[in-house]
């Protein structure tokens, strides 16, 4: 009961203390109650029909997307060739192994989890897919539904097995391939608009999403009944794709057993 | 099974990937439904096979109503009288409990079946399925307030209910 009491006062003394020290500024200054120019300019460009003639617009309600590919798209594309490598590098260390198919067939775990997964996995990837296509409306996008399909995998991984994942179809050389083309997919949307206008003979952008003053091309600023982001719902859906395969790749590798990654490094104790 | 038709395994799964595609988004516009479409058919073509071993099973729309049934039936009785009963003796001055672990025989034998009588078993507050036996069918269930040890009584308390829906569902 002491005890209790103790704690409470305790805890009533930090925050207090706490919130003075705040309040004094000893966290340093804090940020003005009003909206910085920078964000006053994004918000009234990344969804507005009617801002100054529609010349500066990612047509997308969803600002954050906006920004991650197309205000800052270059540095976007940039983050996804860095994931990329480092996925590569992953690999390189297993090298030996990853190709190689495991002999062992575990059982997995219990009939009970294997069906309550195998039912889960349908929820898992149609809640992946509606973010990555919902990405330029609501919060997420491409890198958020790509992790949420690569739970499927990981799961699948560890309440089935390797071997069945395998046998299933999901292989190392299919997501290597799968997450490749979903990069060079993103190289081409990035260069879309500016191939274009270049065959057309106008002036265009590389990474450009809607027409700008001097650079009439765009990409469409509808899908059916809603905004389609122009440019930021191909990304969505080819990072989904990148993300979802370069996850999947790393965990069949890294599930790889002790066993088999022994046998490729035997003799080579001894020195290097 | 006949090859020919093994997209017909895929129907109730891209269908479950629908309603969770439109529930998740929250909205049904002419875009949700069609990207929800075309995501269903996609999930629907790869995990088909494993989610589904009979594809009569899982288009069968009795089996679908008796699912329905046994859902209500689960949430508004099952639940609410285990919960019901916890809550009383939780409340109650003693501790009236008597814990042990129950073998309890099962008819259901498909893996669906199992499932769904284990999950409902664990769910409901009191009882909890520690193991399973597939190739005798019991379930060894912990439960708080023993009334038998005898396999054909705690079936009866434990999980007749559950099996009977499950074999009207699954078998």
């Amino acid at each position: 009961m002491l005890r209790d009491v103790a704690f409470a006062v305790t805890l009533v003394v930090f925050i207090v203390l706490l919130a003075v020290a705040t309040g004094l500024g000893g966290l340093g200054p804090l940020p003005p109650p009003r909206l910085r120019p920078l964000a006053v300019n994004v918000l009234n460009t990344t969804y507005n029909p009617y801002y100054a003639a529609r010349n500066f617009t990612a047509d997308a309600p969803e600002a954050v997307t906006a920004v991650v590919w197309d205000y800052r798209g270059l540095d976007t594309v940039f983050e996804t060739a860095v994931f990329y490598g480092a996925i590569i590098g992953a690999l390189a260390l297993y090298r030996e192994v990853s190709k190689r198919v495991e002999e062992s067939r575990p059982r997995g775990l219990s009939t009970i989890v294997k069906v309550s997964t195998a039912v889960m996995v349908v929820a898992i990837a149609a809640v992946g897919v509606s973010t990555a296509m919902h990405g330029q409306l609501t919060p997420g996008g491409g890198f958020q539904a790509g992790s949420i399909i690569a739970v499927a995998p990981v799961v699948l991984l560890v309440v089935f097995s390797k071997s069945f994942l395998e046998k299933a179809g999901v292989r190392y050389a299919k997501m290597v391939a799968l997450r490749s083309a979903a990069l060079v997919g993103i190289g081409l949307a990035a260069l879309a608009v500016a191939i274009a206008a270049g065959a057309m003979g106008c002036w265009g952008y590389v990474l450009q999403n809607q027409p700008k003053p001097d650079a009439p091309l765009g990409y469409p600023p509808r899908a059916l009944d809603v905004p389609s982001g122009g440019s930021l719902m191909v990304f969505n859906v080819l990072e989904m794709l990148a993300v979802a395969a370069g996850f999947t790749v790393v965990f069949l590798v890294l599930s790889t057993s002790e066993k088999l990654a022994k046998e490729e490094v035997v003799g080579e104790e001894h020195g290097y | 099974m006949r090859s020919g038709r093994r997209w017909l395994r895929c129907v109730a799964p891209a269908i479950m990937a629908f309603v969770v595609y439109i529930v998740y988004t929250g909205a049904a516009r002419l875009y949700d439904i069609t990207t929800g479409a075309i995501a269903a058919v996609a999930v629907g073509a790869l995990m088909g096979t494993l989610v589904v071993a009979d594809w009569r099973k899982s288009l069968s729309i009795r089996r679908l109503g008796w699912l329905a049934l046994y859902t209500l039936k689960y949430f508004f009785v099952h639940e609410v009288r285990a919960h019901a009963e916890m809550i009383r003796k939780c409340l109650g001055p003693k501790m009236d409990i008597s814990p042990s672990i129950v073998r309890v025989p099962i008819r259901s034998r498909t893996g669906f079946g199992v499932t769904m009588v284990s999950i409902a078993i664990t769910n409901t507050p009191g009882t909890v399925v520690v193991d399973l036996d597939e190739e005798k069918g019991v379930l060894y269930v912990h439960w708080l307030f023993t009334k038998t040890l005898v396999d054909s009584e705690a079936y009866r308390e434990v999980a007749e209910d559950f099996d009977r829906y499950a074999q009207r569902v699954f078998e």
